[in-house]
């Protein structure tokens, strides 16, 4: 890894919030080229308050440890970080906050307007409310 | 899945943070679906099978529900995670109950959720002028199920205000209902009080008993609900004993105000009495209400049947891809429109049978008294066999223990006894189907073996060490581990220590052994004796002659239904291919029992600490090491030690690496601790923070008696072991070391959801 890095390095501990499995190993291929000093991966579990969920939180849970094993693949230093709360985007802002992360990176996910419309467009929230860098990912074609 | 860290420590970390149900919220999901669409449809169909005396059938279905409600709360408070019922039995009575109850819960959900929007349909098209007829009902009750069948899918998540506002209304609509209506009862109405005798009541029981479904649904959803062990039985106690009064009076009130005879042919009972007292408007305020109770008691059932299939697939009892979430919205899907699918095809019966609500109910009842029973099994069996895991928050209290469960299988089985036969048949083929699945399906995959066995009077529940005795200079030490651990896990049965020696022989034909040598087989069983003796445990001695020592040990575990072996070991890694030396190694990985090895130097043990890593020992390895703490006085705490490596390179981004390290540590101390079944009361921690987990374990270890380590991986067995961590803590400290592994990996597994 990267040994000039600062806490004046954009990558210097970046904050990566993955979805699942197979989006949290694209997202680390994709910023693996970059060398990133440290990686928090973090995963939003979906959660309302005072109501259960449609998935059951355990499953949310199993999904987050795939996710973040899928991280330490490619990145085996990584820490990992799980918050819970029904606005995703604000939850990865103070993921961020919390572990003072240096630039959040996603990777867009992509779809048509409806799914982005239906899943509520995260990537429009990160990059217009954010208060640090936001770093977008190269959408490779996946085969 | 490679590499992830088992869930608990997840679990304990944010426990707080995945709980966000509280008291209103758990009662708003089981009193709401249990008020749900039966308070509306229900009267009907009770009043028809045993007039106003139906009030007495639900008060019965009401009772067998506060035992089924016991027992679940109990075994919820010690396992509080996702899956109800069906969690409960498969981990006491095994995969093959298991199935049947899961297959059973299931099946069941989908018949309650199908009555309830039957239900629905019928109150939308009865009070709507100009709709008409039973193909528009199962029209509107399939709109309404493809309405929530929708939202769970999508996974728009309600909010809990308006949640709360909704039931509320309801609820507040029902209590006016019944206050009201109190003063409109016409007592020539109830004068022929019990119209079908003593069996209408009951045969009236097995039909109410659905409403009772609601409490379950907190039970399923019990991972999520905050405080569990307070707030789990008090909703669950709570809303059954009020949900049980509450029907018992609107059935006085609606055959009191409308005749039984006349009420017992209506679609919308409640909407007829109401229209009694309260004219129209009351008419809207009930169509209202049930509007509203079947949307949410179906949400509900939906809800809690993916919860079931998701535990069942987490046991290997159902596909993992049925469980599958949405890539989008992270729902499982699929289990939703499984389940749904069903549910409509149930609810389309209705075109074809008119008492099609009745016998959906029925079917819905008779699968969760099933349930019920077995929960009420499994209970005894988890208080039985008592697992080290198994420490609920809230007990039955003493003087009900027996009576609880052992009533609340007889109940149900008579009510079961009761039932129409139709009911009967559909409700055995839904078992049969449970019992298929688990020999076609569910064998094939590991499953649960369940704590059956352990439970049975005729097994030997005496707890039995065996103590294989080689060395004199060891064998006072090992038998004080012995006695310290069989005292431990004796509970309310004996224990047993045992101390074998094996005198090998070449042959087994050929039997003369050299006579000094069986005079010192024999003298070393006398010493063992007398040790025993002056120790006050009582010992049994076996001498054998063996070809094979291991091969003998492995016997006479088995012959003597052992339950931990304890061996001395002399301290040294083996050489080549063994890890511990041939006889060791053949036990390490063929004993189906707790097996630990202990290395002395010579010290009297006082200071007792564990070493937790993550293999999967280290919950045995905690508990020994409570259970030799205690051998220097009763309330003796172990010290519980965690490693956490600090990577210099790592370090320099992060603020403070050695606090988050520490707190780190302490979270998986508390895990292990917790799966090892020690309160936090009876441990101390220390993390320590280093660059190898040897540098830090040596400087903390020097001062201590005797440590204990997990094994760390069976597979490691097999490996080159030079380096390895167990090694070179042996050689660089000086204390005892006791190196355990669990016999039970199977049950250990499955307190991790996440592997």
């Amino acid at each position: 890894m990267s040994s000039e890095s600062t806490n004046e390095n954009i990558l210097a501990h970046v904050l990566l919030p993955v979805a699942n499995e197979d989006d949290a190993l694209a997202t680390a291929r994709a910023l693996e080229p970059y060398a990133p000093a440290q990686v928090t991966t973090l995963h939003v579990v979906e959660k309302g308050e005072g109501v259960p969920d449609k998935t059951p939180v355990e499953q949310s849970e199993k999904m987050a440890e795939e996710s973040y094993a899928a991280i330490r693949s490619v990145f085996p230093d990584a820490d990992d970080q799980t918050a819970y709360g029904r606005d995703i985007a604000g939850k990865i802002f103070e993921a961020a906050d919390e572990v003072n992360a240096s630039a959040i990176v996603y990777r867009s996910r992509g779809g048509n307007r409806l799914m982005q419309f239906l899943s509520g467009d995260i990537s429009v929230k990160l990059v217009t409310k954010a208060d640090r860098p936001v770093i977008a990912l190269p959408h490779e074609e996946e085969t | 899945m490679t590499g992830a860290p088992p869930c608990w420590r997840n679990n304990v970390s944010e426990s707080q943070l995945d709980r966000t149900l509280g008291f209103t919220e758990a009662m708003t999901l089981g009193g709401g679906t249990m008020i749900g669409a039966g308070i509306f449809i229900l009267p009907a169909i009770a009043a028809e099978s045993a007039g106003p005396a139906s009030s007495i059938s639900f008060g019965i279905a009401g009772f067998v529900a506060l035992l089924a409600a016991l027992s679940l709360a109990e075994l919820a408070t010690g396992m509080p995670i996702s899956g109800g019922s069906y969690h409960y039995v498969n981990r006491g009575l095994g995969s093959f109950f298991g199935s049947i109850v899961g297959w059973g819960m299931w099946t069941g959900l989908m018949f309650a959720s199908a009555f309830y929007m039957v239900g629905f349909g019928q109150y939308i098209v009865e009070s709507v002028p100009f709709l008409d007829g039973r193909a528009l009902i199962v029209l509107i009750g399939l709109l309404g199920l493809g309405l929530i069948v929708g939202v769970n899918y999508y996974g728009t998540e309600e909010s809990s205000g308006a949640q709360n506002i909704m039931i509320g209304t309801e609820f507040v609509i029902v209590l006016i209902y019944t206050g009201v209506g109190l003063f409109f009862i016409e007592t020539a109405n109830l004068i022929d009080f019990a119209p079908t005798g003593p069996s209408g009541i009951v045969a009236t029981t097995g039909i109410v008993f659905v409403t009772f479904l609601g409490f379950e649904i907190i039970a399923t959803v019990a991972g999520e609900i905050k405080e569990p062990g307070k707030l789990i039985p008090l909703t669950m106690v709570l809303s059954v004993v009020g949900v049980t009064i509450l029907y018992m009076i609107i059935m006085i009130v609606s055959t009191g105000i409308i005749p039984y005879q006349e009420l017992g042919g209506s679609l919308v009972p409640v909407a007829d009495v109401a229209v009694v007292f309260a004219g129209s408007i009351g008419v809207v305020a009930i169509v209202f209400a049930a509007v509203i109770a079947a949307i949410s008691s179906s949400n509900s059932s939906i809800l809690a049947a993916s919860r079931v299939l998701f535990a069942m697939g987490r046991d290997n009892l159902m596909s993992d891809w049925l469980n599958e979430t949405h890539d989008r919205f992270h729902t499982p899907h699929r289990a939703v429109v499984a389940t749904g699918a069903v549910t409509a095809g149930l609810i389309g019966i209705g075109l074809e049978v008119e008492a099609i609500v009745a016998l959906l109910a029925e079917v819905a009842s008779f699968s969760f008294l099933v349930t019920y029973a077995l929960v009420h099994v499994a209970l005894i069996t988890f208080r039985r066999a008592d697992p080290p895991e198994y420490d609920p928050d809230f007990e039955i209290p003493e003087i009900l223990y027996p009576i609880v469960p052992v009533l609340g299988v007889l109940a149900s089985a008579f009510v079961i006894t009761q039932m129409a036969q139709i009911v009967q048949f559909v409700g055995v083929g839904i078992i049969g189907l449970g019992g298929v699945w688990y020999l076609v399906y569910a064998r094939t995959n590991a499953v649960e073996e369940g704590l059956l066995r352990d439970a049975l009077p005729g097994r030997d529940p005496t707890y039995t060490v065996l103590v294989p005795i080689v060395n004199p200079k060891t064998q006072q030490g090992l038998l004080e581990l012995a006695a310290a651990n069989a005292s431990a896990n004796a509970g309310n049965g004996s224990a047993e220590i045992i101390a074998l020696n094996v005198l090998q022989v070449a042959d087994d034909t050929q039997q003369n052994v050299e006579v000094d040598r069986l005079d010192h087989q024999r003298e070393l069983l006398e010493a063992s004796r007398s040790i025993a003796e002056k120790i006050d445990v009582s010992l049994q001695t076996r001498a054998v002659l063996g070809q094979d020592v291991s091969k003998t040990i492995l016997e006479v575990l088995e012959s003597e239904e052992a339950d931990h072996a304890l061996l001395g070991w002399r301290g040294s890694f083996g050489q080549g291919e063994y890890a511990f030396g041939p006889n060791l190694d053949a036990l390490l990985t063929d004993a189906p029992v707790d097996v630990t090895l202990a290395k002395f130097r010579e010290q009297p043990i006082n200071d007792v600490v564990a070493l937790i890593g993550d293999g999967p020992n280290a919950s045995t390895a905690v508990r020994r090491a409570a259970e030799f703490a205690t051998l220097s006085g009763e309330n003796t705490r172990p010290t519980l030690i965690n490693v956490q490596l600090v990577n210099g390179e790592k370090s320099r981004g992060s603020t403070d690496p050695s606090n988050t390290s520490v707190e780190r540590g302490e979270e998986v101390i508390e895990g292990v601790a917790r799966q090892a079944g020690l309160n936090p009361t009876e441990y101390d921690t220390s993390v320590l923070v280093g660059e190898t987990v040897e540098s830090a374990v040596t400087s903390a270890t020097n001062q201590r008696d005797l440590i204990c380590l997990g094994l760390s991986d069976r597979s490691d067995l097999l490996r080159d072991r030079s380096g390895s961590i167990a090694e070179q803590i042996h050689d660089q400290t000086l204390c005892n070391v006791a190196i355990a592994k669990s016999g039970r990996r199977n049950s250990e597994d499955n307190h991790n959801p996440g592997e």
